[in-house]
């Protein structure tokens, strides 16, 4: 650690956590921008060391901004062209392929809740089976217009931001360094050593951050296909993947993530009840080991919050902003919390203050030098 | 090559600017637009300060223009140790360490300074050890330099 700095007191943290709730509040309102900007960050930090190796080959740094994004414009766009007949051609089948899911899913939750009602009074009294078959029935007459329709809209409304991703990718690779000596302007001399440190401490932060989640997904993903490979579930890679990405969406996330590998479980294997609690137990192991060897060792302590600040933070965040706010409330947090102690720095240290008066005096008469009245 | 006329075959002035200082003598065009991208300039003007004496030191400075006068702490008058100019660089010793400033620094004249946070080094050491490892021989050799004077100073 370069600088040593101070835990932040009781009205910096009450500041710090003020201006994560309003930025948490306003972010909600303008996710279309927020989720492509993430999304662009973790891309440029990806992309950054190749950029590197590039503008060190003798290439200009424009040349290898419009290079690097240009090509995942192409790859993106020629995803989607290829992506939109393939799914126009398999929409039909997907529907079905779904339908059989959620029906095997839905016959292994049948299959344990019967059991259950036969063997606890209060359970068949409840009539829990019943409830969670009328329901099911319903929403398999009604899910095309109810569920389908609703997604296809909103993918409609996301994929044009999406496209956002290359564009900021550009401009960050582009004017990352010119964006940081900009910020830097802003400051004034007496305090520019001191906050010089933020701006570091703020790339280090969010590179650590993301490109954590980015590893901590990909050892999620081998772990849970390996999983789910060794159980003899369908499909392990895509479904590993799925969950892994589902399960960086804190709380929901890893339920989420499970509910679909017993779904796949039900169907594959109806009836079999001790392999849906197989699948159960890897997500409560790769949880268990997410939380207490991946998350220290990848993501670290790069946000430098208490874990109990974390769970209540979190908390916050869903009630703010739902699942958007589960998943930013953390590193809007670790960002805001650098501020709130550069700034706490700054105002505290009196010979600081005291230099940017005498630096503003000098320049004011410097600049009046010739402007007293003659004689 | 295909993309050879694509590449930076000229040198800016900037770029020129950055190669008379002895620490980026060594540096290709290529290692000095990247160690550029690291570097904030910033304006003093005449008497204001750079940094104090007993300050923790975060940054390296080079002189682009101006001069700076290198004191004890206020007292710039009787304490004064050096004058540098454009061209020369001091607060070395914070590329190495947050060790405390061992003297006060003022702005001799309006000057403008080109400062390297010792972060970027470090990261520079991570990622181009090439160009860190340049910049560390120069600045071995500087520090040598000092101290010979010094030592030869003494004996005298």
């Amino acid at each position: 650690m370069a600088t040593s700095r101070s835990s932040p007191g009781p009205v910096t943290w009450c500041g710090i956590i003020a201006v994560t709730c309003v930025l948490l509040f306003l972010f909600q309102k303008i996710l279309w921008l927020v989720v492509p900007f993430l999304l662009a960050l973790v891309l440029y930090y990806l992309l950054a060391p190749l950029a590197r190796r590039l503008v060190l080959a003798g290439f200009s740094n424009d040349f290898v901004a419009v290079a690097l994004s240009g090509a995942f414009l192409l790859g993106l766009g020629g995803w989607l062209l290829l992506l939109y007949p393939w799914a126009l051609a398999n929409a039909e089948g997907w529907h079905a392929t779904l339908m059989r899911y959620l029906a095997g899913g839905y016959s292994l939750i049948d299959g344990v809740l019967t059991g259950m009602e036969h063997k606890f009074t209060f359970a068949g009294n409840a009539h829990l089976a019943e409830t969670v078959r009328a329901r099911f029935t319903a929403m398999q007459e009604h899910f095309a217009e109810e569920y389908l329709g609703a997604a296809v809209v909103a993918l409609g409304a996301w994929l044009p931001s999406l496209l956002l991703i290359p564009v900021i990718t550009y401009f960050l690779l582009k004017e990352g360094a010119n964006f940081r000596k900009f910020l830097g302007e802003a400051i004034p001399n007496a305090y520019f050593e001191k906050t010089l440190y933020l701006t570091y401490a703020i790339d280090r932060t969010a590179r650590a951050y993301f490109l954590g989640l980015v590893k901590l997904t990909l050892l999620d993903a081998g772990l849970l296909s390996s999983g789910f490979a060794l159980i003899g579930l369908s499909s392990p890679l895509m479904l590993g993947c799925v969950a892994a990405v589902l399960g960086q969406i804190p709380y929901v996330g890893p339920l989420l993530g499970c509910v679909v590998a017993i779904l796949v479980t039900g169907t594959d294997f109806p009836g079999q009840v001790g392999l849906a609690y197989g699948v159960l137990g890897l997500f409560v192991t790769v949880r268990l080991l997410d939380d207490f060897v991946f998350l220290p060792a990848i993501v670290g302590k790069s946000l430098r919050l208490h874990p109990l600040m974390s769970l209540l933070m979190l908390l916050v965040g869903g009630a703010i902003a739902g699942i958007a706010g589960l998943m930013l409330v953390l590193p809007i947090m670790g960002v805001v919390l650098l501020l709130g102690e550069t700034l706490e720095m700054i105002l505290k240290d009196p010979r600081l203050r005291a230099r940017h008066a005498f630096a503003v005096a000098l320049r004011k008469r410097a600049a009046e030098v010739d402007l007293t009245a003659a004689g | 090559m295909v993309f050879s006329a694509l590449r930076e075959k000229l040198e800016s002035p900037t770029l020129a600017r950055l190669r008379e200082i002895p620490l980026f003598s060594d540096l290709t065009a290529g290692e000095l637009r990247i160690v550029d991208n690291l570097l904030h300039e910033r304006d003093f003007v005449n008497d204001e300060i750079v940094f104090d004496e007993g300050e923790e030191g975060q940054a390296i400075y080079f002189i682009l223009k101006g001069k700076v006068l290198i004191c004890r702490q206020g007292r710039p008058v009787d304490g004064a140790i050096a004058e540098l100019s454009a061209g020369q660089f001091f607060g070395e010793l914070a590329l190495l360490d947050d060790a405390p400033r061992m003297a006060q620094v003022r702005a001799a004249q309006d000057c403008t300074l080109a400062v390297f946070f010792r972060e970027d080094f470090l990261g520079l050491l991570n990622t181009h050890a090439g160009i860190a490892s340049k910049i560390s021989l120069q600045l071995s050799k500087h520090i040598g330099r000092r101290l010979r004077e010094a030592v030869n100073r003494y004996v005298v």
